[in-house]
């Protein structure tokens, strides 16, 4: 069966025809190419397909397009172009570059993306509570520690105040 | 020396961080279709037939396939390891079943329709009747004569058989002071990297041309194995490896679905794209760890070890044409490892059961011997009461006899086995560990402190096969002075390109900015044997040190010409080519190129050969396939290790295990990036640890897998893993010309044989000894039972 949704997506306003079974992870690698959401395992245990849905992250593979009719839908495309406004990478990632947080980078974008949301709620997490806070997201590679060693210098070197950048 | 030695960043990370990586399924063609595979929900069983006409008419559905047809198209898969080149037994693998599975999860049809979802119904519209045949899934019971065969025509499950044998084990045990037997038991477990397998094959009809782009680790050896699975000439294949999301070896091998992909896209005259699911992964991707391990180990009052017998059964799974049974023969090659022990005997069983195929894994076998190595010597400090450090520097082999020719052939390359353990020890506070232990004790916390040692021989050299101990490399300097760098090795997330952009830089004096490594492409690069055994920087940064270097030495030819100096006189750093001492006698590599390029006949370059290109090839100078005197090959040129401390704690009440501290000491050669050595090193760590404590392929008695999804087969988060400790000690390679050894693999052995010494130690008040893996709390919980009410013999779950 087929249904049309509307939402926006990266800030853009869009209308598109699913199959109703289309899985939201689905939906943006398949039909829109936003191939930096990855699948891993379509059971919501390994965090690739995170995305920001209406502002909370959330996992892809585990929500059906045809239920996201109306919302907003930010993928690490959006939000990094979001985040480029002043032509740097965002904080975050530029933090991960530094520390060699990722290996193969598969779940990279959906780990940036909890880490955004993590240090929204708390800008300045203790080791345990960046441990907890991205505990939704598997990596095979790294080991987390370069990770968690990110997570913490963003957090103790970056501007928070209302009127600077944020992190969101 | 610019960049050698110094924490660079990745140099994809920037891309990768913005989601920019491109990952085999996020490439696209039009009007491609989609592969769905059918398999067996049987672990044993005949075919009697596959009815397929429903799936034929089902909308959408171009193609179905089953081992019918397969056999009529297409040739078996040439095995990565042939079994029968090592006197084993072998089977014909085709990309589907023929006539009988040996496995729940065994490939026996395809569809490819125009979506995914089209494919997947009509894969559910196939109908197999099978006729179910008894399994067996235990190696020791395989073994028995009148176990369930496999392939009766062995009639054995026994793939292989293998001995080591070297000095006089007998007199040794004679002359023993203690003689002492233990069991132990590794399970199985699984790499299982983020990015699932994925193909997407092209066979353009007007061209007569085969496109594959897949996530592999070895393009070239795949592309090798395509044209004869295919028919195929070589020359008409091209294999590209986009962005690999973690591999970790079982990415290295052909898989049944590459050739099937390929096949099924040649019918159709259209692309097929495939992607496995996380459960296809976990049942019909690979297994591996699966042994047992009984020794029997002679030794003096003093701890001297003196003789050692062990015996591996090797539980395989079924046979594929993957390989992965070379795993169990490298853990009998490895034994004893770091240690001295000339009196020594090795027995392996190789035997096949109903249930998935052995595929690589990180390790690759050097983890059951390291665990195997660890465990003998514990036992042995145990039992003449010295401490469990002290045991291991007693045997280990003294730093003055490199190269030492163990058993098997292996020969130790240098280290400082000594000093990294005691360096280790020093670092994470052994000596000061048991007032603190005492202290929480008093207040019913139970901590305890383990050491470890893992060797980890790598760059693995196999004869008659692609398993090889070469790499080449191309240099290329364009006439702008940029430099291209194309390889035979590849990185599915491992970091060489980084590490080969390095050197490259510094042998030829420009920015790393201005150099471009390929990697995974057949048509563009030379033949290499691709990334596996740590040997990407080792073997294919040497190659393409060695091609840099030549380019340099033209480059500077012209440039000394230009300058009206000698080679010899100048130096290149950052693109600039300088007069040694004179800073105003230069010119730019940029300018240089161009010249090259543009005015080959003119002065400065008119007596040289054109062109800034240079492909070399690097081959390892210990490895040799010869036998020697006492019949012993050499299959592995590099033999990095790490000597390691971990502390635990185990809450008693529950069985859960916490490892507080991992500490280590690892000597991989020079080290061309701490970044990325230490990343691949803690990455490893957690791999061992998620193997020892939270992931396990669970099958019942029937062969049915228990733990096929992310749901039960538990990957280990970052809550559970610590940040290593990580020290250097370089002691660098005497055969690779920067001094480098393998780096990537070490860090995956040492936490089982560390950390079990660890909650033995914790667990100390009630006498625990641990024999099995994995330490999930159900297990530990039972061992301190099981230990309280007096029987320390280790519990089974």
């Amino acid at each position: 069966m087929q249904t049309t949704i509307q939402l926006i997506v990266n800030n853009t306003p869009c209308e598109a025809t699913v199959d109703t079974r289309t899985l939201l992870v689905d939906f943006l690698r398949d039909q829109l190419d936003l191939t930096g959401t990855h699948l891993g395992c379509a059971t919501g245990n390994c965090g690739a397909c995170t995305v920001m849905l209406d502002g909370l992250t959330v996992k892809a593979c585990t929500i059906l397009a045809a239920d996201v009719a109306g919302s907003t839908v930010t993928t690490i495309e959006g939000w990094t172009q979001d985040a480029r406004q002043s032509g740097d990478l965002h904080p975050i990632q530029a933090a991960f570059v530094k520390h060699h947080a990722l290996q193969c980078g598969f779940c990279t974008p959906g780990m940036v993306l909890s880490v955004q949301q993590l240090l929204k709620e708390k800008p300045h997490p203790t080791e345990a509570e960046i441990r907890h806070g991205i505990a939704g997201n598997l990596c095979r590679c790294t080991g987390y520690a370069s990770i968690v060693k990110a997570v913490q210098e963003i957090a103790t070197t970056t501007s928070l105040s209302p009127g600077g950048r944020g992190l969101g | 020396m610019a960049y050698i030695g110094s924490a660079v960043s990745g140099i994809l990370d920037t891309k990768l961080v913005a989601g920019k990586g491109q990952y085999t399924a996020d490439v696209s063609l039009p009007d491609m279709g989609h592969m769905a595979v059918v398999r067996s929900p049987y672990a044993h069983a005949r075919i009697l037939s596959i009815d397929t006409s429903a799936a034929r008419q089902h909308p959408g559905v171009r193609i179905v396939a089953t081992g019918a047809e397969i056999k009529q198209w297409s040739k078996p898969i040439p095995h990565t390891l042939n079994p029968s080149a090592f006197g084993g037994k072998t089977a014909d693998i085709y990309c589907l079943a023929i006539d009988r599975v040996h496995y729940v999860g065994t490939p026996v049809a395809a569809v490819v329709a125009d979506t995914r979802h089209a494919a997947t119904e009509a894969a559910n519209l196939i109908e197999v009747e099978y006729a179910d045949l008894p399994v067996v899934i235990d190696a020791e019971r395989a073994l028995e004569p009148d176990s369930p065969l496999l392939y009766p025509e062995w009639e054995t499950n026994e793939l292989m058989h293998v001995r080591f044998q070297g000095g006089d084990v007998e007199r040794a045990f004679a002359d023993a002071d203690h003689i002492l037997d233990d069991t132990l038991r590794l399970h199985r477990h699984t790499a299982t990297p983020l990015e699932p397998r994925a193909a997407l094959a092209h066979y353009d009809d007007r061209a007569e041309r085969l496109t594959l782009w897949v996530s592999t680790q070895a393009p070239h050896p795949l592309r090798t194995t395509l044209a004869n699975t295919l028919q195929m000439d070589e020359n008409d294949i091209q294999v590209i490896q986009p962005q690999v999301g973690g591999a970790f070896g079982v990415k290295i091998p052909t898989y049944q679905e590459d050739p099937l992909a390929c096949l099924l896209s040649k019918r159709t005259g259209k692309p097929v794209k495939w992607i496995e699911e996380r459960t296809e992964h976990l049942m019909a991707g690979g297994h591996a760890r699966e042994q047992t391990l009984k020794f029997s180990v002679a030794c003096k009052a003093d701890g001297t070890v003196t003789g050692l017998k062990v015996r591996i059964i090797g539980d395989v799974g079924a046979l594929a044409a993957v390989g992965g049974w070379g795993m169990s023969y490298v853990a009998s090659f490895v034994v004893p490892g770091p240690y001295k022990i000339p009196n020594c005997e090795v027995d392996l069983s190789i035997v096949v059961t109903n249930k998935g195929p052995w595929n690589a894994y990180r390790g690759f076998g050097k983890e059951a011997a390291s665990f195997l190595m660890d465990r003998v010597m514990d036992r042995v400090a145990d039992t003449v009461q010295m401490d469990r450090a002290a045991v291991r520097l007693k045997n280990f082999v003294p730093k003055d006899e490199f190269p030492y020719v163990q058993i098997s052939g292996a020969t130790l390359d240098s280290g400082d086995y000594v000093k990294a353990l005691q360096d280790v020890m020093d670092k994470a506070g052994y000596h000061t560990f048991a007032e603190e232990q005492q202290r929480l004790r008093a207040q019913g916390r139970y901590i305890g402190m383990g050491v470890g040692f893992e060797l980890t021989p790598e760059g693995g050299c196999i004869p008659d096969s692609f398993i090889g101990g070469y790499e080449g490399a191309t240099v290329r300097v364009s006439p702008s002075g940029q430099v291209t760098v194309l390889t035979g090795v590849t990185s599915p997330g491992s970091g060489n390109e980084t590490g080969i952009a390095q050197i490259v830089a510094d042998a030829l004096g420009v920015p790393l900015s201005t150099v471009r490594v390929v990697q995974g492409d057949t048509q563009a690069c030379p033949y290499g044997l691709g990334n596996w055994s740590s040997r990407s920087l080792f073997m294919g940064g040497s190659a393409s040190l060695y091609a840099a270097r030549e380019v340099h030495h033209k480059v500077l030819r012209v440039a000394a010409s230009m300058l009206e100096a000698v080679p010899e006189d100048l130096n290149c750093e950052q693109g600039r080519i300088r007069v040694k001492g004179q800073a105003d006698r230069e010119v730019a590599f940029n300018d240089v190129a161009e010249y090259v390029h543009k005015r080959a006949f003119d002065h400065h370059a008119f007596d040289m050969e054109p062109g800034l290109e240079s492909t070399r090839y690097f081959r390892m100078g210990n490895i040799h396939h010869v036998p020697d005197d006492k019949g012993r090959i050499n299959t592995y040129p590099s033999y990095p290790y790490a000597a390691c401390v971990a502390v635990v704690e185990v809450d008693v009440e529950t069985g859960v295990i916490t490892l507080l501290r991992y500490v280590t000491v690892h000597d991989c050669g020079t080290v061309i990036n701490p970044l990325l050595v230490e990343g691949q090193f803690q990455g490893a760590v957690a791999q061992g640890l998620g193997g020892l404590i939270y992931e396990q392929l669970s099958y019942d008695d029937n062969g049915q897998l228990q733990t096929g999804t992310f749901m039960d087969y538990t990957l280990p988060t970052a809550v559970e893993v610590p940040s290593v400790e990580i020290h250097h000690q370089e002691v660098p390679s005497p055969y690779t010309p920067l001094g480098t050894k393998g780096a990537g693999e070490s860090g995956v052995s040492s936490p089982f044989g560390t950390i079990v010494s660890a909650v033995e130690n914790a667990l100390a008040p009630f006498g625990v000894k641990i024999h099995d893996t994995p330490l999930t709390p159900q297990r530990v919980w039972r061992m301190i039972q099981t230990a309280k009410n007096g029987n320390n013999g280790g519990a089974k779950a």
